[in-house]
């Protein structure tokens, strides 16, 4: 007994004298360690990052290799039979808590649409691109930068998708490898989406604009237009001092920012003149009027999507829990049946314009 | 600019080719007469039909939404007689309306302002009712209006009439049961020569800076029309960028009005039956 | 609103327009503006080739390009056309050169009838240049013209490959349709 304490103490002590000694010969050399036990953040951006554009220069490339270069495209991307495979369709219903896949989609322009009671809604126009999927990241594979504190209950998958096909030609070899699993041609556009795992679909799926229903509710996702330094007025709709009535220099500012005595400070938050724009934002809650199946069309209510017409959107199923769908969506996707639709999906309360003039009777 | 250059003008030259491939399998003539025939038409539907050209603030535009919107509009046109009219004529709207007896509203007045492209097209009818000036703002695609008839069928000579809310009441007084006044067929829409004479100051805006044609002598001190003359901007006319950013190309226009032709064809014919069937009903009445 | 206006009718411009007019820094406002521009677009129609700052030169393309078009579009017999080129040619011998010479030498081009490059800049200024021409001038090239130039290396390379891609799809069409064949001899023999 005594022997075995005496062995075990005599290890401890070497083990211990051995890690004192250990950290003095590291004190020796300062830099390299100490930025071992506290490494800095390091900026770790997704795999998909990468150079987009090659730089571009005149090749001189002759007309007829030029045609050949085409042809080869043609060949590997748009003659191929891809077909992907039929077990597209899932056995599982779509039910609150899950989460399918969103789309990038073209904002392209805002036109009024009128109600069937005669009243007139501004409608914005969002032409869905072609979505294709790229890569599905499971949710033990995704490790995004900034992580969520404590315990996540139904973890999500990430898929990426591309949209807006382009020739290869104007990307990098690099950024063309991205798109080499899924075997659609590379994409203008890349995006991330969260979906549950049971809403993953394969590489090479396309997702049109049916992904969504008429009469459903939408998140949009945009890039805010880039308007500057404004001041406070412009920015957050100050009303400005009086024109006239001995009224000097402060027409446009915004005055008093705050007291004295023990609030004597700016407080954080206050409103004042700074950048305005070019800032994600998404707007909540939007209602689908009407699908355009032949152009990929989705018109949605209101005029105040973020995003300058022909930039890029980002649409969702809404977060909104009032506004979630009772009946269950296309799940993980829409896919198609074979039958023709037709080229206009409307919503019920919608005045389809080839319908004939609204007639009020004593009834409504 | 010396890698986009060559890009460009393959595109462009290959779309020449193009219009030209189709140009040379017709016989040689032929061509020139419908492409002259063609001109011709736009120079026509522009005027007639000006809220089909798309807003031409670059950045706004947008092929599908253009051609979305045209084929709504056509769709309308389809169940809405919605004729030629131009700013100086003289409107009955019929649309459904709520709150009146009979569900029905019908208002006559001079149209004093159109604008708007696309489904926002919209027109400003002015008439003076009990003394009373009313003015009604309708859209011309809005599905409530149940028709929309021409009374009396000419223009003015300014585009815009907006002064006449200064002017004295008789100018845009009009009695409501009027009666259609029918142009013989083939004449040019009349140019009416008005001048209006203005109330005395204080006006909505400042006219005599506006340099309208269809308004007496203003009768204002001459500092104003000194400070008009320093506002002016006679440079403008001369900004051919300018003046290219405000409208939209031949090239364009041909395109537009091409593919809106035969569907405008039609329901223009319908127009011209309609419009002899009402010139048989006040005889009728009469 | 914004409507297009209908009272006037343009050609297509073959140049890219900005959606917003530069101001060019111009003391004495639009006015100055456009005379700035009236100097530079009078100097192209005169020399054929001028070399310039870049923004003045990609603005003033516009407006050369503007009047060009019209004196094709309408001739000299137009007023209005006949006007403008009074007031954006300050040299008033180049209005006869502009109706006579360049309209009927541009009325059969399909491309824009100037051209323009970004031209080298000297090292203390790092302001960007560039040279602005009218297409068919008498000048030499200022550029050598590569399009054609099969003997570029990589031009011989992609007509080797090329070659191979093609033997390569023929041999593929040609086994399809033997196998096609074989079937159907098959089929007549069963």
């Amino acid at each position: 007994m005594a022997l075995a304490l005496t062995t075990t103490f005599t290890k401890s002590t070497v083990k211990f004298l051995e890690e004192r000694l250990l950290l003095l010969t590291i004190s020796c050399g300062p830099v390299r360690n100490k930025s071992k036990q506290n490494p800095k953040p390091r900026l770790r951006n997704p795999t998909w990052f990468t150079q987009k554009h090659r730089v571009s220069s005149d090749d001189n490339v002759t007309l007829e290799n030029k045609e050949f270069l085409k042809e080869v495209v043609q060949d590997r991307y748009f003659n191929v039979d891809n077909e992907i495979s039929k077990d597209l369709a899932s056995n599982v219903i779509w039910r609150p808590g899950l989460q399918r896949t969103g789309v990038m989609a073209r904002k392209i322009g805002i036109y009024p649409m009128w109600l069937k009671t005669g009243k007139k809604i501004s409608t914005t126009l969002l032409q869905v691109l072609d979505n294709h999927v790229i890569k599905y990241y499971p949710p033990e594979d995704y490790d995004p930068q900034v992580k969520r504190v404590g315990r996540i209950y139904n973890r999500k998958g990430c898929l990426l998708l591309g949209a807006e096909g382009a020739d290869p030609s104007t990307f990098t070899r690099e950024y063309c490898g991205l798109f080499k699993d899924s075997g659609v041609i590379p994409k203008r556009h890349l995006a991330r989406f969260f979906v549950s795992p049971d809403a993953v679909l394969p590489a090479g799926t396309l997702i049109s604009a049916l992904h969504f229903q008429a009469g459903n509710y939408v998140d949009v996702r945009g890039l805010t237009i880039d308007r500057g330094f404004q001041g406070v007025m412009k920015r957050h709709g100050f009303k400005g001092m009086p024109a006239s009535h001995g009224v000097t220099k402060t027409h446009r500012r915004g005055g008093n920012i705050g007291g004295g005595g023990e609030k004597g400070r700016v407080w954080p938050g206050t409103k004042m003149p700074g950048h305005m724009g070019n800032r994600y934002r998404i707007l909540r809650g939007l209602k689908i009027w009407r699908i355009n199946t032949k152009y990929n069309v989705l018109f949605v209510s209101g005029q105040n999507i973020p995003g300058a017409t022909n930039s890029i959107v980002y649409i969702y199923d809404t977060k909104l829990p009032a506004r979630k769908p009772a009946e269950p969506l296309p799940f993980p996707t829409y896919i198609g049946t074979g039958e023709e639709l037709s080229e206009n999906i409307f919503d019920k309360e919608i005045h389809e314009f080839s319908e004939p003039t609204i007639v009020y009777s004593d009834k409504n | 600019m010396l890698s986009t250059t060559p890009r460009l003008a393959l595109s462009r030259q290959l779309k020449n080719f193009r219009r030209f491939a189709t140009a040379t399998t017709t016989p040689a003539e032929q061509p020139v007469k419908d492409k002259s025939d063609t001109r011709k038409n736009v120079l026509e539907y522009r005027q007639i039909y000006p809220e089909f050209l798309p807003d031409p603030k670059i950045e706004f535009r947008n092929p599908i939404r253009e051609k979305l919107e045209r084929s709504d509009m056509i769709a309308r046109r389809a169940n809405v007689d919605i004729p030629e009219f131009y700013v100086g004529s003289v409107l009955a709207v019929t649309s459904a309306d709520r709150h009146s007896p009979g569900k029905l509203h019908r208002f006559v007045g001079i149209c004093i302002k159109r604008e708007g492209c696309g489904l926002r097209a919209n027109f400003l009818l002015r008439n003076v009712i009990d003394h009373q000036g009313v003015e009604i703002l309708y859209d011309m695609y809005d599905p409530t209006i149940k028709g929309i008839e021409v009374l009396r069928l000419e223009k003015r000579l300014d585009n815009e009439l907006l002064y006449l809310r200064d002017a004295l009441p008789e100018y845009s007084t009009f009695d409501s049961n009027m009666e259609i006044e029918i142009l013989p067929e083939g004449a040019p829409v009349p140019v009416n020569e008005i001048k209006v004479k203005l109330k005395p100051r204080p006006w909505l805006d400042r006219w005599e800076r506006k340099n309208l044609k269809g308004v007496q002598d203003l009768e204002l001190p001459q500092r104003f029309y000194d400070r008009a003359k320093e506002l002016e901007t006679p440079w403008e006319k001369y900004d051919l960028m300018k003046q290219y950013m405000r409208t939209v190309p031949e090239e364009e226009q041909v395109e537009i009005f091409s593919e809106v032709q035969t569907h405008l064809h039609r329901s223009g014919a319908a127009q011209k039956l309609k419009r002899k069937r009402t010139f048989v009903k006040p005889t009728k009445l009469a | 609103m914004n409507q297009a206006e209908i009272s006037k009718l343009v050609s297509q411009l073959r140049v890219r327009v900005n959606p917003r007019l530069r101001k060019l820094k111009s003391a004495g406002g639009p006015e100055a503006r456009l005379d700035k521009l009236r100097k530079t677009v009078t100097a192209l129609i005169k020399h054929e080739r001028i070399e310039l700052n870049y923004p003045r030169a990609d603005e003033s393309r516009m407006y050369a390009e503007r009047l060009i078009s019209d004196a094709i579009r309408y001739g000299d017999c137009h007023r209005e056309t006949m006007e403008m080129a009074d007031f954006w040619l300050i040299e008033k011998q180049l209005v006869h050169k502009l109706f006579k010479v360049l309209a009927p030498r541009f009325v059969n081009y399909s491309t824009a009838y100037t051209r323009m490059y970004t031209a080298p800049s000297v090292y203390p200024e790092v302001v960007k240049r560039a040279v602005l021409e009218l297409r068919g001038n008498p000048y030499p090239s200022l550029v050598p013209d590569m399009h054609n130039n099969r003997n570029l290396i990589h031009n011989v390379l992609l007509d080797e490959a090329k070659k191979a891609y093609r033997t390569q799809k023929y041999e593929e069409i040609a086994a399809k349709i033997d196998a096609a064949e074989k079937s159907v001899s098959e089929e007549a023999r069963k």
